[in-house]
Order: structure tokens, then C-alpha cells, then sequence
């Protein structure tokens, strides 16, 4: 019986590649612009209305750098007797600073505890709720 | 020089980067399907409570009696905070070694000159950063070798009076923590070694830093004899030997709930074999000897019940499927109706590096490296276990049991923490 080598065949068609084939790199990537310290950036989820006067609403998702420098008036998260809070530090006056309709500002006591756990660097607002189920 | 940065309580403190409620409370973690006790804060480790590797239900009342807290291992939350301290430290560095989940070597060159700010204070800031940034505590230890910095780091979080951090660059500062420390406590120095050292009148690792290297080689081995030089200084361990492949690779677990059926078992060994079998292909290895266990609990009513099968290969292999196909032969002995188990395992030992490795001309190697290495790129990049030899089966009842579990805080997004504004 004859024997067959077997080769597959093989036809010798291949497409154009797309022009557009080395520029795929290039796609934009939101971490890449909105986070300055991976590994020392955290991302949260604000819950309330004392911020909104900096444009932090209940939803928003906090961007939160631990590798920064405190400055005064900076937005922080901060670890408040046991809840993180997003709050407006006033360092002269040691206290606690909201920006929502009528919120006092709070004075820290002897006794709190308080740490600071990082700067808000970003919040991003939800125009529109997520379709997907987080 | 080499710095060894180490987390403190590496699991307990984990629990409370995210957990402000927990910061100042006593933290114990358990092991897989909350077994035992794997790790205890420093708050829970001056009361007393949560000593490792004691069973947790044996404890149970004793740590709600102090108010503990008590957590299920959460991988996920470990694994990234461990990636986030290890980017830390190695930003104070010009060269990084992972030693294991929760450590790290720095390394600086032979000889390499103290910063201008001096160690102390170098160990300080990377010490502080990480805090400040991981919110994890570390301990530092600086030597100029790894043994010597290991034995730093051990001084740093034993010794009273170092805070955290220890530099051994002169002989005064090894002598003084040398002394204080066991000879068990160094690198490499296991108790069945401790214990012949003892015998020699070698109690404390200033002791053994005295040896003549050449005599404990004869007595002992190359290995303590390397130790003996690095306690004196002299560099013997190169990274390759610092991250040596494992000898042994195991996959074992309990099982969430007792199992008893044939099937489930079969389907938890085939799982652990494609376990070790993709981590053996991982480190480039190939094995000839493998080993599967299956028990009931030793604190069941039923009684103890313990099996375990050895198999050796004729071709060494790394191929999932040879790998599975054993676990059908083990269970013939390993399976006995009526026997509730509660643990089973899967072990490959007496591995061979792949490309060493000298096959048999007459039982050549039916593995199939390019299948093997497509299923690994796909598990890759779509998740563990995407495909899977049928073998395992599809329905894992087997799942490990996390009671007390936190939220992945920063590997899913429904997880994130919650800020009050």
C-alpha cells in the first residue's frame, strides 16, 4: 500500500495587518493618570453629605494617597475613635472640618483617638449608577 | 551590607489596616478552614492568648473571654499588602530579594559605605514609610551578611531596648546581640541541630560565631559551616541560595465540611495534584516521587483513621495529567467506606530541575510541555482553575471554610472600605 507522508496543507493566505497594530499601546489608562503612589493609594467609598461642599457626594469613589505630606485644608481620610471619616483638617485649630449645610466643625479633645490615614488626591463622581453589580 | 525587613504579626496586622475598629483590640487569625491559631497581634501576644498552632476550638472560650478578635485567613488581603510593603522597602534600595510573604533582603554591596544619614537612621525612614504608607509595622535588621542581618532583625523585635531596629556592623554590636540569642534562633539552625550543639557546650549563637569553621564542617556539614562565616561576616549565601527551589512541594487542606463519599475524595486529591503540578512546572522542576494522604480528624468520636500512598514514577514528570492519573490508583488505599474524612493531600517530592534532569532512554517522557504550558497560560491569565483535568469535577464541596472572614478590602471593588463624610 502506498504510503502518505502526512503534511498537513497549508494555504498561503494571510490579511493586511492593521496599520493602526503598533499604536495599541496607547490606550489610555485612568491609573496610570489619577495615581501617583500604587502602593500607597487606596481607593474608598464616601458614605454621607458633610463633604459636599467640596464636591464629594454620598457614592463617589475616594482616591486616598498615604504617601503625601499633610497640608492644612487638605482633604483627609482619617481614622476618627475607630470610623474612617473624610474631613478638612485645620491644623491651628485642631479640628475637623465638613463642608455640607450646617455641619460644626469638630474639635479634637484630649482622649480621641485620631490618625490620619491619607490625603483625598481624587474622588470620582457617578453621573450615572453602575449597571454592573460591583 | 544587608538590611531584613519584616512585618510584625503579618496576618493579625493586616486585619487592622482596614479595620480602624480593630486597631486596639486583640487580633488572632486562623489557618485554612480556621483550623488553628497562625497569628496573634502584639496587643493579643502581651495577654497571653492566641498561641500559635493550638486548635481553635480548643481556645474558643478563652479568647472571647478577652474580647479577641477573631479572623479567617483573607489570602487576598495578605497577598496585596504584602506586594504594597515589598514596592516600599525596595524604593531604599538598589537590590531586593523576596524572601517569603511578609520579609524581605535589601542588599547594598560588598562593603558598602553607611548612607550619609547613617544606617540607624536609613532603617528608621524605611521602617517609618512603610508604616506610614502600608500602615503595616516592620522590624529592620541590618548585617553584613544575610545571617547577620536575620540575627539583626531577630534582635530588633526580641531584645528589649532596640525598638524595632538593630545594626550589626561592628563587632561590639554582633557580640552583644549574638550573645543574647539562642542558637536555635539563627538562620538555619533547627532544634535537632540546636540540640547537638547544646551537647558541644554551643548555647547561644555568640558560641557558635566562635566555632572554628573548619572543625564544625567535619562535625556537621558545609551548610553550618557557611552559617559559622556569616555569623563572622563573611558572606556565604548568594541570593540562589536564599531563594533555593523547594525540595518538596505539597497541596493539603481540611476540608470545610467531614466528607465521605468516594467521589468527593477523589475529586480533592485530583485537586490538590493540579495543584503542585502547576507549581512544580512554575519553578522549572520535575518529580519522581509522589505521596497522597487522606484522614478523618484525630478529634472526631469515630476514631483516628489515617492512609497515605507513595508512588514513584518511572519517567520523572511535571505533566498534570500523569500527576492526576496517580490519585485514581491511591485512592484504591486510601478510600474506606463508612470513614468521615477531614484532610487529605497530595506531595511531590525528590525534584529534579527540567533542564538537568536525565531521562530514561527506554521509558521515554509522554509529558506534554507545550499542552501543559497552554493550560498554565490560560489558567494565568483568566484564574486559577479555567481548565482543569474533569477529574477534579466541577462542584467544590470542599471549599475552604473562612467563618470569620474580612472583606477583601483592596481586590474587589463591592469590598472597598466605606468612609463617613
Amino acid at each position: 500500500m502506498l504510503k502518505f507522508i502526512p503534511i498537513k496543507a497549508v494555504a498561503g493566505i494571510v490579511g493586511f495587518e492593521s496599520p493602526a497594530a503598533e499604536y495599541t499601546q496607547l490606550s489610555l489608562d485612568l491609573d496610570q493618570l489619577l495615581i501617583d503612589h500604587p502602593s500607597a493609594t487606596y481607593i474608598g467609598i464616601a458614605d454621607g453629605d458633610s463633604m459636599v461642599g467640596d464636591g464629594i457626594f454620598s457614592g463617589d469613589l475616594l482616591i486616598v494617597d498615604r504617601a503625601l505630606e499633610i497640608k492644612d485644608h487638605d482633604v483627609v481620610v482619617a481614622n476618627l475613635n475607630g470610623v474612617f471619616v473624610c474631613k478638612k483638617v485645620n491644623k491651628s485649630q485642631r479640628c475637623l472640618m465638613s463642608s455640607g449645610d450646617n455641619v460644626p466643625p469638630y474639635f479634637l479633645q484630649e482622649g480621641d483617638i485620631f490618625q490620619v490615614e491619607g490625603i483625598v488626591t481624587r474622588s470620582i463622581r457617578l453621573h450615572r449608577p453602575f449597571t454592573k453589580s460591583l | 551590607m544587608y538590611a531584613l525587613c519584616d512585618v510584625n504579626s503579618m496576618y493579625a496586622n493586616c486585619e487592622k489596616v482596614f479595620d480602624p475598629t480593630i486597631r486596639n483590640k486583640p487580633v488572632v487569625v486562623l489557618t485554612n478552614n480556621d483550623g488553628c491559631i497562625c497569628a496573634a497581634c502584639g496587643i493579643a501576644k502581651r495577654m497571653g492568648i492566641g498561641k500559635k498552632f493550638i486548635p481553635y476550638f480548643q481556645v474558643k472560650k478563652e479568647l472571647a473571654a478577652a474580647g479577641a478578635i477573631v479572623r479567617s485567613s483573607n489570602y487576598e488581603l495578605y497577598a496585596d499588602l504584602s506586594q504594597r510593603m515589598m514596592d516600599t522597602c525596595a524604593r531604599f534600595a538598589p537590590d531586593i530579594n523576596v524572601y517569603s510573604i511578609d520579609e524581605c533582603f535589601l542588599y547594598y554591596g560588598k562593603q558598602a559605605a553607611a548612607p550619609p544619614q547613617g544606617w540607624h537612621a536609613l532603617a528608621t525612614q524605611i521602617r517609618h514609610t512603610v508604616w506610614r504608607e502600608v500602615r503595616l509595622p516592620i522590624c529592620v535588621g541590618i548585617g553584613p551578611t544575610p545571617t547577620l542581618a536575620k540575627a539583626a532583625n531577630h534582635a530588633a523585635k526580641k531584645v528589649e531596648g532596640f525598638a524595632g531596629i538593630a545594626i550589626l556592623d561592628n563587632k561590639e554590636a554582633q557580640q552583644a546581640a549574638l550573645s543574647q540569642m539562642a542558637v536555635t534562633d539563627v538562620w538555619g539552625i533547627g532544634s535537632r541541630l540546636g540540640k547537638r550543639l547544646n551537647a558541644m557546650g554551643v548555647h547561644s549563637a555568640w558560641q557558635l560565631a566562635n566555632r572554628n569553621p573548619t572543625l564544625i564542617r567535619k562535625e556537621f556539614s558545609i551548610l553550618v559551616e557557611n552559617t559559622v562565616r556569616e555569623l563572622n561576616g563573611e558572606v556565604r549565601h548568594t541570593w540562589d541560595t536564599v531563594r533555593s527551589d523547594k525540595k518538596e512541594i505539597y497541596s493539603t487542606r481540611s476540608f470545610g465540611q467531614r466528607i465521605s463519599e468516594y467521589e468527593e475524595l477523589r475529586s480533592a486529591l485530583a485537586s490538590h495534584a493540579e495543584v503542585v503540578s502547576a507549581k512544580l512546572r512554575k519553578q522549572k522542576s520535575l518529580a519522581t516521587s509522589m505521596t497522597m494522604f487522606a484522614t478523618s480528624s484525630p478529634h472526631d468520636d469515630e476514631g483516628y483513621f489515617k492512609r497515605s500512598h507513595f508512588h514513584r514514577f518511572t519517567t520523572a514528570t511535571n505533566d498534570t495529567r500523569n500527576i492526576v492519573r496517580v490519585t485514581e490508583e491511591a485512592m484504591a488505599h486510601l478510600f474506606k467506606a463508612g470513614v468521615r474524612y477531614y484532610k487529605c493531600g497530595v506531595g511531590l517530592m525528590d525534584l529534579h530541575n527540567e533542564s538537568l534532569y536525565q531521562h530514561d532512554l527506554f521509558t521515554p517522557s509522554n509529558d506534554s510541555p507545550s499542552l501543559m504550558q497552554c493550560l498554565d497560560s490560560i489558567n494565568g491569565k483568566y484564574g486559577r482553575a479555567t481548565v482543569h483535568l474533569a477529574a477534579k469535577g466541577f462542584e467544590q464541596k470542599f471549599a475552604m471554610r473562612r467563618a470569620f472572614l474580612s472583606p477583601q478590602y483592596t481586590t474587589r471593588w463591592s469590598d472597598i472600605p466605606k468612609v463617613i463624610c
